[in-house]
């Protein structure tokens, strides 16, 4: 069971997940105006865009079932559940039970399930090609996604993310080769799970009119875009939490969750940055060949098991 | 630049076709009439229509431009069909086949089994005019709406002013869309309004997973009645103002093409100045059109990066336009004889200057696009237009450029300012959005190398001729290299002022019908895209509106009573 001290910063992290998610989005955005020489939103624009969206009327297609109305409620609501059990301010997952990867992966995979039946429900052609390829992007990416992680837990001995974390940190995994490989195939997959460009298949404005979004408004709309925004910064607090946890408080006291906090806002803005330049650099991928870019973070993951059989 | 068209040769212009048409249909020929030196207008029987086109067409090297009705009652007691060939093979020109349809008897033998360009051009005739193509695979409407009377045909002389609109006599949509799908497909709609056009136009793919399997598309959502109100209410100079307004883009092209369809009409020589500032500003057009396409093509990818840098170097095209004209488009520039606005010694100045700071943008701009990874993979291969289906359909412009035809208006068939410059057809072999693409880009520099020239060498003198006379019932074509492709105006002018009629032929009119044969095969997240690739322009195609009495009656109300009602809105003399 976890102590008090853990259990409120578990719900810490919820709450400041949910609450940065859409600032972290619209740093995004700024940075694709710099990129862009627009001029561009403010930073807290997408705060703006969900109260603006919050006070709107509900409108609902006639065709659509009890899973479209279900799923703005259900993909944040999982999300959170993944945000309490991540060690992110902390080297240790405040709640062991969700801080497991098998369960996190799960999870991801539960958001995913609901956001694709969402677009089958519907009943718009468009949303139902952005469901079928959100589902197989899931296809595509969590086989690399799962064998990079369980190289990294058969090198720290654990399958609980804090564990890794704490491992790597200490230079416990002994493997340093297969342990990078592991980090580069996993943020190759957290990457895609972004759905940022070249890989935001399933919400792709230009092909699918934003895909399972389509049929959204109002309030539900605010949650779902909320949702993706959340989805996208705890994808980037699993990977730092998981393979960079340097600066995370080892244990729960105010000066070290203080500092954790620094540590992982600096980290995560890094990272932001670097999408961005990425996103913004490129066209999007041919659906038909996604493939072989999964392809490849399925070939440096299964390296990264090679390298920790050799022990290199 | 060779100028074949200057009658230096023995034999006339385009005198060999009208021979061979004799030698191949001894009796079909009744009447042969030349507007310009490299037009010529050939009556045939009309039972002969569909073989005369057709030979020309495959067999002497014809494109088919625009086929044009006309209603010609009241001089001729029949209804006048034009179809323009532009026969680019040898012995360069325009040639006009006419047939005249009977009133009391409105049907014909339908051209399209024999040339598929014809399609839309009969379809269209049979709205506006009622004359009923026979044997014409195609029988939906075209341009009338699907809640349009029966048996009321707008642009005949004697139907309803031009304000009006008849009641609409259902609520339902009926138009069939086409799909020669073997097996079962998924319909995916895209339309009326679509998310990245944002312009009206009803796509209908039919798909299986996410591949294309047929497609079908409906137009002409928004009728302006350009054709009708030029007729009924513009003089003649109004009505270049109006062209311009055709288009928000390519708006100046259609300009020129109809002042130069009057001009041609009744003989009148534009002074060469004129001309050259004509031209240097339908290349100023084009730089900002391509420009745009270009940055679209970067949109519909999912590069915004570069759409964005696109447009930012665009705004200097332009900020060029406005210097140049006085507005942001390059609108209200032509008269009748010439043009109203003379370009000054510091315009020309800065001008050069701003093409040379252009010219080095788009150099850089295009190699990062070349360079960005995976924009290739995107462009490369897709949407694919058979050249032997661009030859059945005559599409025009950079599509059917980027399918290997050499087709360029502004070269074939060089008019005004382009006699002075030489010019070469860019030509692209890969028949795919990239090959459009390219050969877009490449035509952003042949323009600023024109203007360039054209600015450099300027022939001195009056801008605009006003030494001329309207003379009844001429009628000549008018024609120019819009950034989409030619555009064609065939104009007849009028006893009171007006035009008899003015047929305007977009270039994105041209272009529509191959589009169903480019999407067969790809998948639905590129269908935006190949949309995209041949630049369309909605507000081009859907020019004819319409108006007319209620529930299929062609009854008459007097002017004056319409007039009445204009101003009471009471009383309606349609009910």
């Amino acid at each position: 069971m976890p102590t008090f001290g853990y259990v409120l910063v578990a719900l810490a992290q919820v709450l400041l997940v949910a609450a940065a998610a859409p600032l972290a989005s619209g740093f995004s955005r700024t940075l694709r105006a710099k990129m862009h020489t627009r001029h561009g939103p403010g930073l807290l624009q997408d705060y703006r865009d969900l109260f603006k969206l919050l006070r709107r009327q509900d409108v609902r297609p006639p065709a659509s079932g009890f899973v479209f109305r279900l799923m703005p409620i259900v993909m944040p609501a999982t999300l959170l559940v993944i945000a309490a059990g991540l060690p992110i301010l902390t080297r240790a997952t405040p709640i062991a039970a969700v801080g497991d990867l098998i369960t996190t992966v799960y999870l991801f995979a539960l958001a995913r399930f609901f956001f694709a039946l969402s677009g089958l429900d519907s009943g718009s052609s468009f949303a139902g090609i952005g469901a079928s390829r959100e589902l197989t992007l899931g296809v595509l990416v969590e086989p690399a996604m799962l064998l990079a992680l369980f190289v990294a837990a058969l090198l720290a001995g654990s399958t609980n993310l804090g564990d890794i974390g704490a491992a790597i940190v200490e230079g416990r995994t002994g493997a340093i080769a297969a342990t990078l490989l592991a980090m580069i195939a996993f943020a190759f997959t957290c990457y895609v799970e972004l759905g940022k460009l070249p890989y935001d298949m399933a919400e792709a404005e230009q092909e699918l009119q934003e895909g399972p979004l389509t049929e959204y408004a109002g309030p539900s709309l605010a949650l779902v875009k909320w949702s993706l925004a959340l989805k996208q910064l705890v994808v980037v607090a699993w990977f730092v939490g998981t393979f960079l946890p340097f600066g995370a408080a080892v244990e729960p006291t105010v000066t070290g969750l203080v500092i954790g906090f620094l540590a992982v806002a600096i980290k995560v803005a890094v990272i932001y940055g670097l999408v961005g330049i990425v996103e913004n650099a490129v066209a999007r991928a041919r659906f038909r060949l996604t493939s072989r870019h999964t392809w490849l973070g399925v070939g440096v993951a299964s390296l990264a098991f090679v390298f920790y059989l050799a022990g290199l | 630049m060779n100028a074949p068209f200057k009658a230096t040769k023995k034999a006339p212009v385009g005198a060999s076709h009208v021979e061979a048409l004799r030698a191949v249909l001894p009796h079909a020929v009744i009447e042969e009439s030349r507007q310009t030196a490299d037009q010529i207008t050939v009556t045939v029987k009309l039972g002969s229509l569909p073989e005369a086109v057709a030979y020309l067409y495959y067999q002497r090297g014809g494109w088919l431009s625009v086929v044009v009705g006309n209603d010609e009652r009241a001089l001729n007691g029949s209804f006048g069909l034009y179809y323009v060939l532009s026969m680019e093979e040898e012995d360069r020109c325009y040639f006009v086949v006419h047939a005249a349809v009977p009133e009391g008897k409105e049907e014909f033998p339908s051209v399209t089994p024999k040339v598929p360009a014809c399609v839309w051009g009969e379809r269209e005739v049979r709205d506006m005019y009622g004359l009923r193509p026979i044997g014409l695979p195609d029988e939906r409407r075209l341009v009338l709406p699907d809640d349009w009377p029966e048996g009321l045909h707008p642009l005949r002389k004697d139907a309803m002013d031009y304000r009006f609109r008849p009641a609409p006599t259902g609520d339902d949509e009926t138009y069939a869309f086409v799909n020669d799908a073997k097996e079962e497909t998924t319909v995916v709609p895209l339309g009326p309004l679509h998310i990245t056009s944002d312009e009206p136009g009803h796509f209908r793919l039919f798909v299986d997973g996410e591949d294309i399997i047929d497609a079908d598309y409906r137009l002409f959502y928004v009728h302006r009645g350009m054709e009708k109100v030029a007729e009924t209410r513009m003089g003649y100079d109004e009505v270049t103002f109006l062209a311009d307004r055709v288009c928000g883009i390519c708006g100046y092209a259609h300009s020129v093409a109809y002042a130069n369809s009057v001009e041609n009409a009744l003989g009148i020589e534009v002074p060469l100045r004129g001309q050259a500032v004509r031209a240097v500003l339908l290349e100023t057009e084009r730089l900002h059109s391509h420009l745009l396409n270009l940055g679209l093509a970067c949109h519909f990818v999912g590069f915004d990066t570069g759409f964005m840098q696109f447009f930012r170097i665009r705004e200097k095209a332009m900020m060029l336009a406005e210097m140049l004209t006085g507005s942001r488009k390059t609108y209200a520039i032509n008269l009748i004889g010439g043009v109203r606005r003379d370009i000054l010694g510091e315009q020309k100045t800065r001008t050069l200057a701003a093409l040379v700071e252009l010219r080095d943008d788009v150099t850089r701009l295009v190699d990062m696009l070349m360079s960005t990874a995976n924009v290739e993979g995107r462009v490369k291969g897709v949407g694919r237009l058979d050249p032997q289906v661009a030859r059945d359909y005559s599409p025009v412009g950079p599509l059917v450029r980027g399918s290997g035809h050499r087709r360029d208006t502004r070269v074939l068939h060089a008019f005004g300012g382009y006699e002075m410059v030489d010019l070469g057809i860019n030509v692209g072999e890969g028949c795919d959005v990239l090959a459009r693409t390219v050969v877009r880009a490449q035509e952003v520099y042949d323009s600023i190398a024109i203007i360039e020239k054209l600015l450099t060498d300027t022939p001195r003198g009056p801008i605009l001729t006003e030494d001329f006379t309207y003379k009844p019932h001429k009628f000549a074509l008018g024609f120019t290299e819009a950034p989409r492709g030619e555009d064609i105006h065939w104009s007849m002018t009028g006893d009171n002022q007006k035009l008899w009629r003015w047929r305007c032929r977009a270039s994105t009119y041209a272009n529509w019908p191959v589009l169903r044969y480019m999407l067969r095969g790809n998948t639905v997240s590129d269908a935006p895209l190949i949309v995209a690739s041949i630049d369309p322009c909605y507000s081009c195609t859907d020019r004819v509106t319409v108006v007319d009495v209620k529930k299929a009656t062609q009854k008459t109300v007097p002017y004056k009573e319409m007039e009445r009602y204009c101003r009471d809105r009471t009383a309606s003399p349609l009910k």
